[in-house]
């Protein structure tokens, strides 16, 4: 952008070079801050103003005068809460990039051409299914009596008596999974595609397998995408209100939960932006990990 | 300059839109109701047109603002923003909120006194038109509804259901994992059977219930729910009101608490067996009504009146409110009762008699009490 803005502006003043210094020019430095004002004006109105209130928020409590208090109480209420927060994400991320790789990793080097062009197909569509939905369906798949386990049952694979419910978080963690993994796919599928072939063909010739050349060759070349697609799906997971709400019953539960039960039954919303707080620190360590490491690899990708 | 730019745009989209669409001499009416989808429907489907056309030129347009005590709170914000700006009046000419929330625009003076200016006003004769949760709302409200939490079950698996908390308690370490409920974080139907356990662990239910607040009472809140701790070990925690019909449907769980016209809606939509029933266990389980509110300076505040006096007529009442939803009525059931054939009517008392629902159905506790036990739930139950 700046570039374009810089060229623009050379072009144009190339005369003035001969005749006098024009009285509206303007530096290169100011134009590049005038475009980028509008973004930055969109940041601080919807990012920057909300965080500030957000935080001071957490540190008011209900009569209005400032302290810890809020914290203190989340931390003796919700500390399980955090944690599983925390781990049930990181676990989601790191299933989601096992499978993920594991398709990207078929796509490019699958035999069957029509296995790949099926695969390629199907693997988009949880892509475009909003979470509340998938979160609804799963609550009918995976229950004790629900979809799984009635078919698996009726294929005679499990006894009707040993029928587990998975609503807790591994249904969590499965619907998770299942909406994260076409984003996730996408990313590094397309990382890999614009790889050098070449170079996976000389390994092949080598007499390497399928498994070796993608652990090997590709998966080396394609973590600055997925620790950009991780990034991406931790921060968005954190945010998920409807799919902990809708199937995940058991305690501990995630903090989205606890911060909408604060704020719809008690109208507490200092306790609520304390965790709210939280929640922007743990996705502040990932962002720093994106900002610090996946971005000059992309780059240099 | 930037707010006058933007007065300007905004006067010019005013002129654009005026100009866009035919010049109807229409008063338009807005309701904002909380609660689920249905409390839309009711009105966008039945209430509305036939307000609408008893009142040519008149357009109900009706905002639903999301279920439970958060959905009254929306409303609450709204009209205190607008009372606090000064606003000389205000966009709701009537809502329909909760007692949480008809309580607290009562404490801000944001509601107006109307129930004797309406023809049905002397028609409503229950307790909860005259208190909300602590609050003396007399004049100010009339229930739209009235709803009640009760014990579903599965009578083929248990035949002789526990009758009270204690035969509840002993029932559950005997059978783990076959009653169900939602915990205090996904819907009423769980919040209720907890403020129920209080009020039974307790024994102080007339306390909790009508008052005065004594902050000393929070130890033996505290105390009777700790004993919930072992109980909450064998029971299975339900992902929400429909996730504890849904579960007690698929045979997972075989009792649990559920809103009684949520039960009898599922069923008549054929999403729940047949088979199942309803009891109310000793002492008691929480019920509640919706009111009907009219802010205290809504822009069409005689419409609002008459809109009211038909959605609380003994018509609207028997038709809409029994036969169609499920509900208990707003206005005393003795109106209601008239209207209705006897099979409708008896439907709606098949498994808890009118004698359960006086003796069994309580209000909800105070609202600092409320918050009390929602707190001590979270540190000492779970």
């Amino acid at each position: 952008m700046t570039h374009n803005a810089a060229g623009g502006r050379g072009s144009s003043s190339a005369p003035a070079v001969a005749g006098s210094a024009r009285p509206w020019h303007i530096p290169e430095g100011v134009w590049g801050l005038l475009l980028l004002a509008p973004a930055l004006a969109l940041l601080a109105a919807l990012f920057a103003y909300p965080l500030g209130l957000s935080i001071i928020g957490s540190f008011t409590d209900k009569e209005g005068t400032l302290g810890g208090a809020n914290y203190r109480k989340i931390f003796e209420l919700y500390t399980g809460d955090i944690v599983f927060s925390g781990a049930v994400c990181l676990f989601t991320v790191a299933v989601t990039n096992v499978f993920a790789v594991a398709i990207g990793g078929y796509l490019i080097l699958g035999g069957s051409p029509k296995a790949v062009a099926a695969l390629r197909w199907l693997y988009r569509w949880p892509l475009f299914i909003p979470f509340v939905v998938a979160a609804q369906m799963m609550r009918g798949f995976l229950a004790k009596n629900g979809l799984m386990n009635n078919s698996l049952v009726t294929l005679g694979l499990i006894d009707p008596a040993n029928t587990v419910g998975l609503l807790d978080w591994r249904g969590v963690v499965i619907t998770f999974v299942w909406k994260q993994l076409p984003f996730v796919t996408l990313l590094v599928s397309g990382a890999m595609a614009s790889l050098d072939q070449s170079m996976i063909e000389a390994a092949r010739n080598l007499g390497a397998g399928r498994v070796r050349v993608l652990l090997g060759i590709i998966l080396p070349q394609v973590r600055g995408s997925l620790l950009v697609a991780s990034v991406l799906t931790f921060v968005t997971l954190m945010s998920v209100l409807s799919v902990p709400m809708m199937i995940n019953a058991a305690q501990p539960t995630m903090i989205t939960v606890d911060m909408a039960y604060r704020i719809t039954s008690l109208g507490d919303y200092g306790a609520a932006n304390a965790l709210g707080v939280v929640s922007y620190l743990m996705t502040a360590i990932l962002a720093w990990l994106y900002l610090s490491r996946g971005m000059p690899r992309i780059e240099n990708q | 300059m930037i707010g006058k730019r933007l007065s300007t745009l905004a006067a010019l989209a005013l002129l654009g839109a005026s100009v866009a669409t035919p010049l109807k001499a229409e008063t338009v009416l807005s309701v904002a109701t909380a609660g689920d989808q249905n409390m839309v429907d009711y009105i966008n489907d039945y209430l509305g047109p036939k307000f609408e056309a008893a009142n040519p030129g008149v357009s109900v347009n009706v905002v639903g603002t999301g279920p439970g005590d958060a959905g009254s709170l929306k409303i609450f914000e709204k009209l205190d923003a607008q009372a606090k700006a000064g606003t000389a009046s205000w966009d709701i000419d009537v809502a329909v909120v909760h007692q949480r929330g008809a309580a607290q625009m009562m404490d801000d003076d944001l509601l107006s006194k109307y129930r004797d200016q309406i023809a049905t006003g002397n028609m409503v004769t229950g307790q909860s038109a005259e208190n909300a949760l602590g609050t003396d709302v007399t004049g100010f409200v009339m229930p739209m509804f009235n709803s009640q939490i009760a014990i579903a079950y599965n009578p083929a698996v248990v035949p002789n259901p526990p009758k009270t908390y204690d035969e509840l308690v002993t029932w559950a370490s005997e059978h783990p994992g076959q009653f169900g409920y939602n915990g205090i974080k996904g819907g009423m139907s769980g919040v209720g059977f907890v403020m129920g356990w209080v009020a039974a662990m307790t024994g102080d239910a007339d306390k909790l219930e009508k008052g005065p607040y004594d902050p000393a009472e929070k130890a033996k809140i505290e105390e009777a729910l700790a004993s919930m701790k072992p109980f909450n070990a064998d029971v299975t925690m339900t992902p929400g009101n429909a996730g504890t019909l849904d579960m007690l449907n698929r045979g997972e769980i075989v009792m649990g608490p559920v809103w009684v016209d949520m039960f009898y809606t599922w069923q008549a939509d054929g999403k729940l067996s047949p088979d199942l029933k309803l009891q109310i266990i000793a002492p008691g389980l929480p019920g509640q009504p919706m009111y009907y509110v009219i802010p205290a300076k809504a822009a069409s505040a005689d419409l609002a009146r008459k809109f009211v006096e038909l959605a609380t007529s003994p018509e609207v009442q028997a038709e809409g409110i029994v036969k169609r939803f499920n509900w208990y009525p707003g206005i005393d059931a003795a109106h209601v009762q008239a209207q209705l054939d006897p099979a409708s009517w008896n439907k709606l008392f098949t498994d808890i008699t009118p004698e359960d629902l006086s003796t069994k159905g309580k209000p909800f506790p105070l609202s600092q009490y409320f918050t009390d036990i929602l707190e001590a739930y979270e540190r000492v139950a779970q």
